[in-house]
């Protein structure tokens, strides 16, 4: 049995597709692959595959991780990754397909980057820049235990900070995997608490799935 | 900005935003430089009930397989996408393209069922295309069609459509369309083109059909004009084996009804149900051979991912060949770990050796389409199913290991009595009684559970019943609180319908061409997704008759007589007059007549069809 991590990406019309239609249409891919995909063997024999980290409805990605197993070890990663991609709907692909080797729990970081649409772009910089040199970021997060205040700013890592065509375009580094998971709309939060400019998030993205030494998780 | 770009804006703000966006798999894009004639294929509910829709699936791939032709799919938007393409000017759209509908040659309805006539309105409103069909100009274009069961009684909504295809749509469809593009090169009008269509077998055009009405409110007459035929036919696929179907589906993302794949194994039925409208208008019985159905339910799993699978028919049951057929499928399916799921699988022929076979497969619920409580009623009704052999099959199935049973009723069918309502739940306890009766039962918490699902009955088109009468409010509340009454245990659940709802049904179902008005008139009021339980207003359609000066006991409440001309007497669903009115004084005689298998009743079709339905 080969245990496999495949990289892909959502896109474009995908990207409205939600973490549970992800899964049924998963099930769908590798059904219309004919791959010798593993099945659990309990009651009810399933395919099994695992997504190493949800992804928010409305975010494009270009980093996703899934793992699976084949039972087939002789099938190479190239065709195992086209006839993936020869089933894949309109804004899904696999980008590679790669034995497993570090445990999903290696995952500390994610990058995302994001616009902030605005009218005016000088005013909205102004608040990012106030927002971002306080001492703290405080932002209500919803946890299974209830509401709690954290504060994000020892977390939170500025990529990219750069003036758009009528936006401001923003890169971000934030903690993800099994402790603690930040969604970047937590500092669209926090700005808008802070009372800044209107705004609106689009073309939201993953860029990148990180471990603890800033490489890439595979 | 695109349509794309302005759903896009506001997309993240509605449920299930997926609905709205397209680009699932086996989603069929063309380009649409090459395309001659554009068909919006339009469900009137929301993508998840509509994207269930069996038919749908059929004709927008027959339809695709033609080059020059694009069919794509439109739906009903919910309540809070609604509001945000009404606020911010996005007009209906098709889901493949995202074009706007209304620059389409062909917007065609299934009208799947009554209670979903104002979402047609409320869908042409929103795409920004005139309602009235007499308000749609000369020019030829925006030709707005219907099909699917209702349209057997289409009059209630003649004002609204300029086509309406009787029958099967498999092959007229496309005759309509050849001959729209020859006419539409040919630089035909409007009226042109429809003369020219109503000379097509199966189609019906509404506004070459004149009523007059009697003073007590009855047709005193029906005349067609600009050579259109005085009877319209409808259409049937005479090959049922040979017949279209597709390779592929559209696979949604989002969870749908029916998300599986769905494989049609025949058409019509032989029982003969005097209530059942499509045990009439899908006459003749016709089925497809095994291999034909193992082969499209492989093609189809393979092509779609799907991991489970239904066969669609009205009775699954009465395929001749379904013992070799089940166990053929079974095999592939269960090799494939793919679900088998059978709907609809008659009690009397119900043996346990296709028991076992289910059985291999899943194990669900078990469910008894009764509608009668009396042995009376039934054969009233000519349901031949007799208690015998609903306790043999329960027997059966309780020594099989299950343990809940689900029981559907009618309340309100003709000649219905105290003792028929009460016999619902005598029948229910004696189940009840049967389970703790036998040794080897299934052990464990709960016990037996029967559930008891009683609609209320409503008379339709082309049955032995169209005369009938339906119960008043008053009538079905009574026998709904002396159901309640007649059960004496807990391990009996019972649930019934809103009689309000079944009162608007039949009076669309029975209704003519001067409903029209009032369905206008409720949709200007806000009616919409009347057939969903939190959005009907009854109190605003009764407000709507009351101003159109429609009384709703005159089609819901009233016996229409046998030499009454009825407002679809001029369409012809090869089922004749003269036998529905047989069998409907048979019904009174509690009598019951024989399946098409056993015995030619002589209802017509087989002399339409020009042949033995059965040789």
């Amino acid at each position: 049995m080969l245990r496999l991590r495949a990289v892909f990406e959502k896109k474009g019309r995908a990207k409205y597709i939600s973490h549970l239609d992800l899964n049924r249409c998963m099930l769908r891919i590798f059904r219309r692959s004919k791959l010798p995909i593993w099945y659990t063997e309990g009651f009810n024999p399933h395919p099994y595959y695992a997504f190493a980290l949800a992804l928010s409805l409305g975010f494009e990605s270009s980093c996703e991780i899934m793992d699976f197993n084949i039972t087939d070890d002789e099938m190479s990663m190239e065709e195992i990754r086209d006839r993936l991609n020869a089933v894949m709907p309109e804004g899904m692909g696999i980008v590679s397909v790669a034995p497993q080797e570090k445990k999903v729990t290696a995952i500390t970081h994610a990058d995302y980057s994001f616009e902030l649409e605005t009218a005016n772009v000088p005013g909205l910089r102004n608040d990012i820049e106030k927002l971002l040199a306080g001492e703290s970021i405080l932002i209500e997060k919803k946890t299974k235990k209830g509401i709690k205040t954290v504060d994000i700013k020892p977390d939170l890592q500025v990529l990219t900070f750069e003036d758009g065509n009528g936006c401001i375009k923003m890169s971000l580094r934030l903690p993800a995997g099994t402790q603690t998971n930040y969604n970047p709309t937590l500092f669209f939060d926090a700005l808008r608490n802070a009372g800044s400019e209107s705004f609106e998030a689009r073309n939201i993205r993953r860029t990148a799935i990180l471990c603890e030494d800033g490489t890439d998780f595979k | 900005m695109t349509v794309k770009e302005k759903i896009e804006k506001h997309l993240l703000s509605v449920q299930k935003p997926s609905r709205y966006i397209g680009g699932e798999v086996g989603s069929v894009i063309k380009d649409k430089s090459k395309i001659d004639v554009r068909f919006a294929f339009c469900f009137p509910d929301t993508y998840d009930i509509g994207m269930s829709h069996l038919g749908m699936k059929i004709l927008y791939s027959l339809t695709n397989e033609r080059e020059n032709y694009w069919c794509e799919r439109c739906f009903a938007p919910s309540e809070d996408f609604e509001a945000i393409m009404r606020e911010n000017d996005i007009p209906l759209y098709a889901l493949e393209s995202l074009d706007p509908i209304k620059d389409f040659d062909f917007i065609g309805f299934t009208m799947q069922y009554e209670l979903s006539y104002t979402n047609v309105l409320n869908m042409l409103d929103l795409a920004g295309i005139p309602i009235f069909a007499s308000e749609r100009g000369d020019e030829l274009g925006q030709i707005v069609m219907a099909g699917g069961p209702c349209v057997c009684n289409p009059e209630p909504l003649a004002d609204f459509f300029d086509i309406f295809v009787l029958g099967e749509g498999e092959e007229v469809n496309l005759e309509l369309i050849d001959l729209y593009w020859e006419m539409k090169q040919q630089g035909a009008s409007r009226l042109d083109f429809l003369r020219r269509a109503a000379q097509i077998d199966g189609v019906y055009v509404p506004r070459f059909y004149h009523f007059t009405y009697k003073e007590d409110g009855t047709i005193s007459k029906v005349e067609a004009s600009d050579g259109a035929p005085d009877i319209v036919h409808k259409r049937i696929i005479r090959d049922f084996d040979k017949v279209y179907y597709p390779e592929n589906f559209v696979v949604p993302f989002t969870e749908i009804v029916h998300d599986r794949v769905s494989v049609e194994v025949l058409r019509g039925c032989i029982r003969g149900c005097r209530f059942c409208q499509a045990g009439f208008i899908y006459r003749p019985f016709r089925e497809k051979h095994t291999d034909t159905i193992c082969r499209e339910t492989k093609c189809l799993c393979e092509n779609t991912g799907y991991d489970e699978v239904s066969l669609a028919s009205l009775s699954t049951s009465d395929h001749s060949e379904i013992d070799p057929m089940l166990t053929q499928l079974i095999d592939y399916t269960a090799k494939e770990k793919i679900n088998l799921s059978l709907p609809s699988l008659r009690v009397d022929n119900f043996s346990e050796s296709l028991l076992e076979k289910i059985k291999k497969v899943r194990k669900s619920g078990l469910t008894f389409a009764a509608e009668g409580g009396t042995q009376r009623l039934r054969d009233v009704i000519n349901k031949n199913v007799t208690e015998e052999e609903i306790m043999n099959t329960c027997t059966i199935a309780f020594k099989g290991g299950y343990s809940a049973v689900k029981l559907y009723f009618m309340m309100g069918l003709p000649t219905e009595t105290d003792e028929d309502i009460v016999g619902i739940a005598e029948l229910a306890q004696r189940i009840v009684d049967l389970f703790y009766s036998i040794e080897d039962r299934p052990k464990g918490r709960g016990g037996v559970q029967v559930s008891v699902s009683c609609a209320t009955f409503v008379p339709k088109p082309f049955t032995p019943f169209q005369f009938e009468p339906q119960d008043t409010r008053e009538m079905i509340e009574h026998k709904q609180k002396l159901l309640l009454d007649s059960v004496k245990t807990k391990k009996i659940k019972v649930s019934y319908h809103d009689p309000n709802v079944s009162q608007l049904e039949v009076i669309l179902a029975k209704g003519d061409r001067r409903l029209c008005k009032a369905i206008y008139t409720a949709w200007k009021k806000g009616c919409k997704f009347d057939s969903w339980e939190e959005h009907y207003r009854f109190d605003k359609w009764l407000e709507a008759f009351a101003d159109c000066g429609i009384d709703p006991a005159f089609y819901a409440n009233r016996r229409f007589e046998y030499d009454e001309i009825l407002p679809w007497d001029h369409l012809d669903y090869f089922v004749s007059k003269r036998f529905l009115i047989r069998e409907n004084q048979t019904a009174h005689q509690s009598k019951t007549t024989p399946n098409c298998r056993q015995r030619c009743s002589g209802c017509g079709v087989n002399k339409k069809v020009g042949r033995e339905c059965f040789c």
